[in-house]
């Protein structure tokens, strides 16, 4: 490809792009900046922000009292999106070989439940399992237990809703690596001897190494600020870092401290996002070298 | 282009053009049938939004939210917010029927001549009980020690609330500001977590009328309102003094509809008006018009009439200003206990 050619597409790549970036620097640069200046705001009584500059929020983060709700938010966050990604594999995998017909109604399967507010499904599974629900109904059918469990209000409860509302965006992304996946590839393998799970673990696996990486990204992103379902669902030890901001900024009237815990967290998941990108690039670059070592 | 503009503002100035009064309040906390009677007597539309704590209005005025025309916060929350001079003075004029409200009352409120509020209900922080499940239950804060309720207990997710509740369990003010009394709350209230699923301030209701919870700390006019239909509940009102609460009807600066909202006050203060929305919301108004036609029954429930030996030790929850933070000290070790 030629010089000259490559620099008017460049510059209708960008006139391109400018709308999504205006709209990402109005619509999250912004806030997330406000966030950041009022992280080393000072707090008056009355809720207001005072004119000063401290840096005491940051220090607040540190102390101890945090330690618990941090561990059990990457707790949750990392678990849920460990049984997403588990779950979502082989649900991508077999989308992925069906019949094409086949392959429109599975996925119009996983985007139905969309259709339907986020809230009213996370209440619809609360009558599940509240004490007197579905759930414990059949549970009490067993015998198995001298009075049924309570399904509700504690972490597990957070998990298993978490789970629930976070899969269709591991299976989504999944689906779509696997959907460009070569399949003869694993036909190969079979050829050569490896078994039907050798093959899926080291041929398959592999060969959608990205969308794995963007699914686990996506869940877990989502997950670790999540407040509504430890709201609704959680107990008293169900606390996440979504929860504590919220009450920073509502109940303790201290928008600053509650900016430092949000800053604190868009921190950890930016470097986790650089992470990931630089851990792309590094495949991407061997992934080039290897094709080119194939040619020569 | 010029037709989609044309367009547009036919459609905004549409929106506006019915007078529509926004009201933002507690849930359930205004005789439905009242607001169909105001809406076609003064050909308006009554749109109301809810609240589950008073911090949780004020966070949101104070971050900017507007457009409300009337607002019903307790009295604590209101004496903060008129020092931020968040609020409209109201205009008696067009409020003839302020004479109405209790002498009695506003001798206890901060705002006694009503220069920004009017009160609307006065009601307690109580405990409410499955009579089916609860045995032996003794009128007294300390219920919530109790270990044999299985978890199905739920306590108020508001801090003044609990940790005024865990203060009278043990005799204090629950507007102390004494670092002693406070631990000594902290402890009981970390001993009380053991037995509770979980803080709640709206799902009790619910749960309480289900047979999901068995014991709930909760608003008198709440439980009221589920005793009505389930006689299997039942109220208990703690010995050891309750918090009592004022909420009261304000005016916030910048409400684009201030004529209006005094028209829905004045409507509401009405002794008639009065008595059938107390019959609805279990809530007592404190109108004297009203208390005079409204049912003896009602009256005599424990949800809205208290014994008077533990009215004397009732408290309505006060403004701490910066010693609020002692307070959410408090809250932050009890959550993570």
């Amino acid at each position: 490809m030629s010089a000259a050619k490559n620099i008017p597409s460049r510059r209708a790549e960008w006139l391109l792009t400018l709308p999504s970036l205006g709209w990402l620097a109005v619509f999250f640069v912004a806030p997330a900046l406000i966030v950041f200046l009022l992280a080393f705001k000072t707090a008056d009584a009355t809720g207001g922000v005072s004119a000063g500059w401290t840096l005491d929020n940051l220090r607040a983060l540190a102390d101890p009292q945090y330690r618990p709700i941090l561990w059990r938010t990457f707790w949750i966050s990392g678990t849920t999106t460990l049984i997403c990604l588990v779950i979502a594999l082989p649900v991508s995998f077999a989308m992925a070989r069906a019949a094409p017909r086949w392959r429109n109604f599975l996925l119009l399967l996983i985007i139905i439940p969309f259709w339907t507010n986020f809230l009213i499904r996370v209440f619809a599974w609360k009558t599940l399992l509240q004490s007197d629900g579905l759930v414990s109904q059949l549970l009490d059918a067993t015998r198995l237990f001298d009075e049924s469990p309570t399904l509700l209000y504690n972490s597990g409860a957070v998990l298993l809703i978490m789970v629930y509302t976070q899969l269709p965006f591991a299976i989504l992304p999944l689906y779509a690596a696997a959907e460009r996946f070569d399949f003869t590839l694993m036909d190969a393998a079979r050829d050569l001897g490896a078994s039907g799970f050798r093959a899926f673990r080291s041929v398959f696996i592999p060969g959608i190494s990205r969308g794995l990486g963007a699914a686990a990204l996506i869940v877990f992103v989502a997950t670790i600020g999540m407040y509504v379902v430890p709201d609704i669902v959680g107990g008293t030890d169900s606390e996440m870092i979504g929860n504590k901001i919220a009450q920073r900024a509502q109940g303790d009237r201290n928008l600053p401290l509650a900016s430092a815990l949000a800053a604190a967290l868009l921190f950890c998941v930016l470097l986790l996002l650089i992470l990931c990108s630089s851990a792309f690039r590094r495949s991407e670059k061997l992934d080039n070298a290897l094709k080119g070592e194939l040619q020569a | 282009m010029k037709q989609l503009l044309v367009l547009l503002t036919l459609f905004t100035t549409g929106a506006f053009a019915a007078d529509t009064l926004h009201v933002f309040t507690w849930a359930d906390y205004i005789n439905p049938d009242l607001v169909k009677q105001f809406e076609k007597k003064h050909q308006c539309k009554v749109a109301i939004d809810t609240f589950d704590s008073n911090e949780a209005m004020y966070a949101r005025l104070k971050a900017g939210a507007s457009g409300y025309d009337l607002i019903f916060p307790s009295s604590y929350i209101i004496t903060l917010m008129v020092q931020q001079d968040m609020l409209q003075p109201l205009d008696h004029a067009q409020l003839s029927n302020l004479k109405n409200v209790e002498f009695e009352v506003l001798g206890k409120l901060a705002d006694s001549a009503m220069k920004h509020s009017v009160p609307y209900t006065f009601g307690y922080a109580v405990i409410a009980y499955r009579k089916d499940k609860v045995k032996d239950i003794e009128p007294s804060w300390k219920t919530f020690a109790r270990t044999d309720l299985k978890k199905r207990v739920t306590l108020l997710n508001d801090m003044r609330e609990t940790i005024g509740a865990a203060l009278k369990s043990l005799g204090y003010s629950l507007n102390t500001r004494d670092d002693k009394q406070l631990a000594a709350a902290r402890d009981v209230l970390i001993a009380w977590k053991k037995n509770i699923a979980k803080f709640d301030n709206e799902g009790y209701k619910a749960g309480v009328d289900s047979g999901e919870f068995n014991l709930v700390h909760g608003y008198s006019g709440d439980l009221w309102q589920v005793m009505q239909t389930n006689k299997k509940v039942g109220v208990i009102i703690p010995n050891e003094g309750v918090s009592a609460s004022c909420d009261e009807m304000v005016i916030p600066k910048g409400a684009p509809n201030p004529a209006l909202a005094h028209q829905l006050i004045n409507f509401l203060l009405d002794g008639k008006a009065s008595a059938e929305n107390m019959q609805n919301i279990g809530y007592l108004c404190p109108n004297s018009a009203g208390l005079k036609l409204v049912e003896k029954e009602f009256l005599n429930n424990p949800a809205v009439t208290i014994p008077a030996d533990v009215k004397a030790k009732s408290e309505v929850i006060q403004d701490l200003g910066d010693d609020l933070k002692k307070y959410t000290k408090v809250w932050d070790e009890v959550k993570a206990g």
